[in-house]
């Protein structure tokens, strides 16, 4: 430890947030995953380098990490409806199959191989091999839907990204249970009989889905009549929080009863689920900067050895290799769409909470040697994979074309400026035009209010259609009215680089039903009208909506 | 303020903005309307007054036909709508008019930005009383300003 920590866990907690907020939006700007910048500010603040995050502060929010785990899992849960099931539960099949069991064989066989070279005794190699082979197949769902949420995806690759990350920590389980009960027979010592492994595997997945069962019934029938947003939100919480406790409790699987839960919640109560998923994801990005900035402060890069280095880079090569083609292949076999095949290899490499959790499990149950190897491998490969793993997903969700897909109306806005939504095609009004001239025009278009300009197009003012309705009231002025008149000072108006959050403000301090927008030197470049501002990105929503419909 | 369908001349015609115009020429008798204006009421800037009665003539003439003019702006800081009429006897040639006609009546209406709907219909309401011949004729015979005033708001 290089300082000793004097800090408490609030202003731990604090400056974790705010460090890794600073964090993210610097790597933003480089275009790198929000989730890198966590990791990479909590090795640093952690053991490895700095020590302001010490392990007992760590073993303090071992709860913290498996609340987050449960509503990644319930989130996910959440994603997969009905209709996902079945229009992609055999692809999800497939994939999960093909990726996890390809992965599990390249990284025993690879292991096994090279491990024979560095160590003489081959049931320690193949209970290496065959240990880090089974957790090689999970992949990371946190890591994994954080960059999915922070880019807004939608679409096929996502959809399919979802199942899998979701799926795999359960064949994950499996793979190391049956793992387990080999490593035992190799060793010697204490070898649990297969059928009591086969018993523990179904107990562990049977009790999951049980549980997720009962608190997604309890939840849905809480919450279905439901309609204050903070009651939702409060039952939501302490339901979840509940299936995370009984899980723990009778020592099952908690991401998958999480998981289960959020998918009977979101087949049960469908409508309604929206409301619950929506409300339950804006906890989100504050738990993940927490979440991420822990999980890099526990990773200790100490006690590396040679022998180890090569392991870890082998069981790099054949886990990416075999999530790769695993998922390639899998892709091809149910026909998924050419996005899938081609970018779904990409989206697999992170592992982190499972891995972890498994390699602690394998160290507990085989100490010494193995148990420590392990341990060492996973935590050095979990620190390679979670700076290339999202970076790869941001690569692949571009590449398909679905990012940004994922958006509402308030994020349409929130990115625009002034000059994407305004309407550069009204017609300008000359300040010398009489109001003959103005009512050709205004019968012509379908604007409420039109920009009055001199000759060089620097805005004047503003004609609505109440000064023309008050103008035909009245008789003997249309020949000498002119726009110049007629029309209203301008309160207001927009540059065209000002962002459409500013514009919706100005508009509403003022009560104003338009914004023109101006260059510098004052001349007329466009014009905003409050209801015109709202079809428009309707339609861009409808837009991107159609768009990711098209992908799949 | 006037409600709609309640406006009438003599609300706004202050009989200390009449005057029989001295000058022969158009910018001449503006000066010495806007300067009656000026003394009269409280206008926060008589420069801005004069140069938006001039930018105005210059987008178009104000003189209507009939012999009558009827400049007109809308500036910042007036409160309420005010009037200004002169009788030229021997009319102005040079107001550039659509009939050609030398102008004899000028009326000089000043409202404020934001009295668009007034500033319209007392418009519409002067344009109205003035088309009448009869009127015309008797504001152009009147002998003094106390006439002009008892006349216009017959």
């Amino acid at each position: 430890m290089v300082f000793e920590s004097k800090l408490n866990i609030l202003i731990l907690i604090g400056l974790t947030i705010l460090l890794g907020t600073t964090g993210s939006r610097l790597f933003k700007k480089f275009k790198i995953p929000q989730v890198i910048a966590f990791i990479i500010i909590g090795f640093f603040l952690g053991d490895s380098v700095l020590g302001i995050i010490n392990k007992q502060m760590l073993s303090s929010f071992s709860f913290f990490n498996i609340f987050v785990l449960g509503i990644t899992g319930f989130l996910i849960g959440g994603e997969l409806k009905k209709e996902i099931f079945e229009k992609y539960g055999k692809q999800f099949i497939n994939i999960l199959l093909s990726e996890g069991l390809l992965a599990f064989v390249l990284v025993t066989v690879l292991v096994v191989l090279l491990g024979n070279l560095f160590f003489d005794n081959t049931s320690f190699v193949w209970a290496l091999g065959l240990l880090l082979g089974s957790i090689a197949a999970a992949t990371a769902p946190a890591a994994t839907t954080d960059v999915l949420w922070e880019y807004k995806t939608r679409g096929p690759l996502t959809t399919t990204v979802l199942g899998i990350v979701g799926l795999d920590d359960g064949l994950g389980l499996v793979l190391f249970a049956i793992a387990s009960s080999i490593t035992f027979a190799i060793v010697g010592t204490n070898a649990p009989a297969i059928s009591s492994v086969f018993l523990h595997i179904f107990y562990e997945i049977g009790g999951s889905v049980g549980i997720g069962i009962l608190g997604g019934l309890t939840l849905s029938l809480i919450v279905r009549k439901m309609s204050d947003k903070y009651g939702i939100i409060t039952f939501s919480l302490g339901t979840i929080v509940l299936i995370l406790g009984f899980s723990k409790l009778i020592e099952c699987d908690v991401l998958l009863s999480a998981m289960t839960a959020g998918v009977f919640v979101t087949n049960y109560i469908p409508r309604k689920s929206e409301e619950v998923f929506e409300l339950t994801n804006e906890l989100m990005p504050t738990l993940y900067i927490l979440f991420f900035t822990f999980f890099g402060a526990q990773l200790n890069l100490k006690n590396l050895t040679l022998p180890i280095i090569m392991i870890a880079i082998v069981y790099l090569i054949g886990r990416t290799a075999g999530k790769g083609l695993g998922a390639n292949l899998g892709a091809r076999i149910s026909k998924a769409p050419k996005t899938v095949r081609k970018y779904l290899p990409w989206c697999l490499f992170s592992q982190a909470g499972v891995a972890i959790g498994l390699s602690i499990l394998a160290s507990q149950r085989f100490p010494g040697e193995i148990g420590n190897s392990i341990v060492i491998i996973i935590t050095t490969t979990t620190f390679v994979v979670q700076i290339v793993g999202p970076l790869a997903m941001r690569i692949a969700i571009t590449g398909a074309g679905e990012a940004g897909l994922n958006i509402t109306e308030d994020d349409i806005i929130r990115e625009s400026k002034a000059k994407d939504i305004m309407d550069t095609t009204i017609p300008l009004i000359y300040e010398d035009m009489s109001l003959t001239q103005i009512l050709k025009i205004f019968s012509e278009t379908d604007n409420l209010f039109y920009p009055v300009a001199d000759k060089s197009k620097k805005l004047l003012g503003v004609i609505t259609v109440d000064h023309i309705k008050n103008s035909l009231m009245t008789r003997g002025l249309d020949t000498f009215l002119l726009a110049y008149d007629l029309m209203e000072p301008v309160i207001a108006k927009a540059s065209p680089d000002l962002p459409m959050v500013e514009v919706q403000e100005i508009l509403s301090r003022y009560n104003l039903e338009y914004l023109p927008v101006v260059s510098a030197k004052d001349e007329v470049l466009g014009f905003l009208e409050r209801k015109q501002i709202s079809r428009k990105i309707s339609t861009k929503l409808i837009e991107i909506q159609k768009h990711a419909e098209a992908l799949s | 303020m006037i409600k709609e369908g309640e406006l009438e001349l003599k609300d706004y015609i202050d009989e200390e903005l009449i005057s029989l115009l001295k000058g022969k020429k158009k910018e001449k008798i503006l000066l010495e309307l806007i300067d009656s204006i000026c003394k009269n009421k409280e206008i926060p800037d008589h420069k801005e007054l004069k140069d938006a009665i001039f930018y105005r003539e210059k987008l178009m003439s104000t003189g209507i036909g009939l012999g009558i003019a009827v400049p007109h702006v809308r500036i910042k800081g007036i409160k309420d709508l005010i009037v200004a009429v002169g009788i030229s006897k021997q009319g102005i040639t040079d107001y550039e008019t659509i009939d050609g006609v030398p102008v004899k009546i000028v009326v000089m209406i000043v409202a404020g930005e934001k009295q668009h709907k007034l500033y319209i219909k007392f418009l519409s309401l002067i344009v109205s009383k003035l088309k009448d011949r009869e009127i015309r004729e008797q504001l152009i015979e009147a002998k003094n300003e106390k006439d002009i005033y008892r006349i216009l708001n017959s």
